[in-house]
């Protein structure tokens, strides 16, 4: 469906490019996870696909024509639910829902059927004659939600939909989003919550400093974080654990706790007996359950962005 | 998908009360209290400004006159011990000195060696007004000693020797209207209120931009012609049912407020609607250039605001382009406020048609479309943004 191949941007006057060499896939019925720091370039390419910014360098092809011809041709098959309320506060739900049909070429009974289709997905019924400046924010999201998906578009780029909102609202975000992918469409969601990637996504994205970091389906994403250790213990100083964990692979410290790349063959249980062995007593130990957020962590350092 | 945005923007500006007052209360407002405060600079109340007569002659002569003052400007106030100090605080407008001997000067061939009528006005009084009540007295003086010269030298006061105001006709030219306060102050503070889109259109850019409805637009694929037409249009309903409501201000309320009435006899429509047509097309096209500018809730809130008062302080708005000094009013030439109430005063007192207003409706229509081409070309980096 969607497939982005080398694409880099520099703004003006900018020290570095935004984009550099981005490529990715995103295919109907699945749902690509796209994560970043702040400045990884992930507004840059939403502005892409949404046609703000005109592609200088690589290209972006929807169905293998150049998004510049789809966009021109057929803009409503790529849709942007973007992070902030773009909607009319002053309008009512139902009001802003007509303007936007409207403004997305539906007439007739098909905008009709499609606000009302809308409203039911979004399950926004109840509110349709409520002003959108008078909604609680998590149906705020929804009704932004709601606007993305009234031309019934092909691919939607969702950008952090589940800021501010509390947990249940965030839960029917997700179940929406998954609902809206089994329908058969691309989806590609952005967002800093990576439990939401690895509850939804089919594969995952990392990228910084306009660059792709990491891509591949959320199981292999996961698997390079499985053949780590992650253990406490006490009874021995971190430079004697540190020693001999090293025996068994890449050993480090990470907020009291040693992290232990496992070198290929060895068990965790022979590295517990080890630092038993040495004099240590294991209070906690973790393995096998692969954590994106480390990964992400490990791909594009700590440093705060800004 | 015009419709619908038109739509919108009506539906949204009806449900904001605060922009609907700063856009029809705030001129109204100006209307009423500019036309009441300033009523009597248009037509002074010559006939019953308060003074006071120093009678020192009691000849017939000073009586005569004094009387024929009380005529034309109403009967004196008594004269108090303190009358420098009222004159001076300005309880009297002027005091009316006769000096003893004037009988006698006014029978004279010569002129007196110092003037036996003097006229001493309070501080404060208008230029135009004590200088009108000084060629006024001059007058009734010339007729007193014209009567009295005749009958020293004639004997008899003949027919029509004293009447000097069959000497001279004074008339405004092919008047329609008798210039009021109302007749300037309702075209200029509408042309004003016209002008406070600007502050309108720029806070609603700024908020549009901000939450992203203005991209959600144009990834929908919506032209930017039409996102610029659907702000415009449905300001220019905004400036016509202005117009509409203060020329009604005019017509039906000043008159019920005690003021002075607008009338709109003998007034070229054609050229009324060609005139406001044109001030609404700079209006609306100056408020989506400075809208394509501002980037955040302050600037808009600040500059739109100054664009309109620097223009309608320069323009003759707020003072009449008359009263200024010619430097200044060469400085009014080049604002667009200025452009437009001079056409508005041509049709509204000169009963100018739609040919006669051409020249004023033309730099308008050219200002709009040269701020409507820069608000064009900035509106795409606007949305980008």
């Amino acid at each position: 469906m969607l497939e982005v191949r080398g694409l880099g941007y520099r703004y003006p006057r900018a020290t570095s490019a935004a984009l550099d060499g981005l490529s990715l896939v995103a295919e109907r019925g699945s749902i690509l996870g796209l994560l970043g720091p702040n400045g990884a370039g992930k507004t840059t390419f939403i502005s892409h696909l949404a046609g703000w910014l005109p592609v200088t360098q690589g290209e972006i092809l929807v169905d293998g024509q150049p998004l510049s011809v789809v966009r021109r041709k057929q803009p409503t098959r790529i849709a942007v639910a973007p992070q902030d309320y773009a909607f009319y506060a002053a309008l009512t739900v139902r009001e802003n829902l007509e303007c936007f049909a409207a403004c997305a070429r539906l007439s007739g009974e098909r905008k009709r059927t499609r606000v009302a289709d809308c409203l039911a997905f979004a399950q926004l019924e109840r509110f349709a004659d409520t002003r959108a400046s008078d909604l609680s924010g998590g149906l705020k999201r929804r009704l932004n939600f709601a606007l993305a998906l009234l031309p019934e578009p092909e691919l939607v780029l969702f950008d952090e939909p589940t800021v501010g909102v509390d947990p249940q609202s965030r839960a029917f975000l997700i179940e929406s989003v998954q609902a809206l992918a089994r329908k058969g469409v691309a989806v590609v969601y952005t967002t800093h919550y990576m439990e939401e990637i690895e509850a939804i996504a089919d594969r995952a994205l990392i990228i910084d400093h306009g660059r792709v970091l990491r891509e591949g389906s959320l199981a292999e994403l996961l698997a390079e974080s499985a053949a780590r250790l992650r253990l406490h213990a006490e009874g021995l100083d971190d430079a004697t654990l540190l020693e001999a964990l090293s025996r068994y692979g890449v050993a480090r410290l990470q907020h009291g706790d040693a992290l232990l790349e496992l070198a290929p063959g060895v068990s965790p249980a022979t590295v517990l007996q080890a630092v038993e062995a040495a004099g240590g007593r294991v209070r906690q130990a973790d393995f096998g359950r692969g954590n994106l957020g480390e990964l992400f962590m490990a791909l594009t350092q700590r440093s705060l962005r800004d | 998908m015009l419709l619908a945005l038109i739509r919108k923007e009506l539906i949204a500006l009806s449900r904001d009360l605060h922009g609907l007052a700063a856009l029809f209360l705030m001129p109204l407002i100006f209307i009423v209290v500019m036309s009441m405060a300033l009523k009597d600079v248009y037509s002074p109340p010559l006939s019953s400004l308060p003074y006071a007569l120093d009678l020192r002659d009691d000849g017939p002569a000073a009586k005569a006159l004094a009387a024929r003052w009380a005529e034309r400007r109403g009967q004196p106030l008594p004269l108090t011990r303190d009358w420098q100090a009222q004159l001076k605080s300005g309880q009297f407008k002027y005091v009316l000195i006769i000096e003893d001997g004037f009988g006698q000067a006014l029978h004279d061939l010569k002129a007196p060696e110092t003037p036996h009528l003097r006229l001493l006005a309070e501080p404060g009084m208008e230029p135009a007004l004590f200088q009108g009540s000084v060629a006024e007295l001059m007058a009734v003086l010339g007729e007193a000693r014209a009567r009295s010269l005749a009958t020293r030298f004639l004997g008899t006061v003949p027919s029509g020797i004293a009447d000097l105001g069959r000497f001279v006709s004074g008339e405004r030219f092919e008047m329609r209207q008798h210039p009021t306060s109302v007749q300037h102050n309702v075209p200029a503070w509408l042309i004003f209120g016209m002008f406070f889109v600007v502050s309108a259109m720029a806070g609603l850019f700024v908020q549009e931009r901000e939450s992203g409805t203005l991209a959600r637009l144009a990834s929908l694929g919506v032209p930017n012609a039409v996102q610029i037409a659907a702000k415009a249009i449905p300001y220019l309903l905004v400036n016509a049912v202005q117009a509409l409501l203060m020329l009604a201000v005019g017509i039906w309320l000043m008159p019920l407020m005690g003021g002075h009435g607008l009338s709109l006899a003998g007034v070229d429509l054609a050229a009324l609607v060609l005139m406001l047509f044109a001030t609404s097309c700079a209006a609306v096209a100056l408020a989506l250039a400075v809208a394509s500018f501002v980037r955040t809730h302050g600037q808009a809130s600040a500059v739109g605001p100054l664009v309109n008062v620097l223009m309608a302080a320069t323009g003759g708005i707020m003072v009449p382009t008359f009263v200024m000094p010619l430097a200044m009013q060469q400085i009014a030439a080049a604002s667009p406020m200025n452009w437009a109430l001079s056409g508005m005063l041509d049709v509204l007192l000169r009963g100018a048609g739609p040919m006669q207003v051409w020249s004023h409706a033309w730099p308008l229509f050219l200002f709009a479309l040269v701020t409507w081409v820069v608000a064009a070309l900035r509106f795409p980096r606007r949305v980008r943004a």
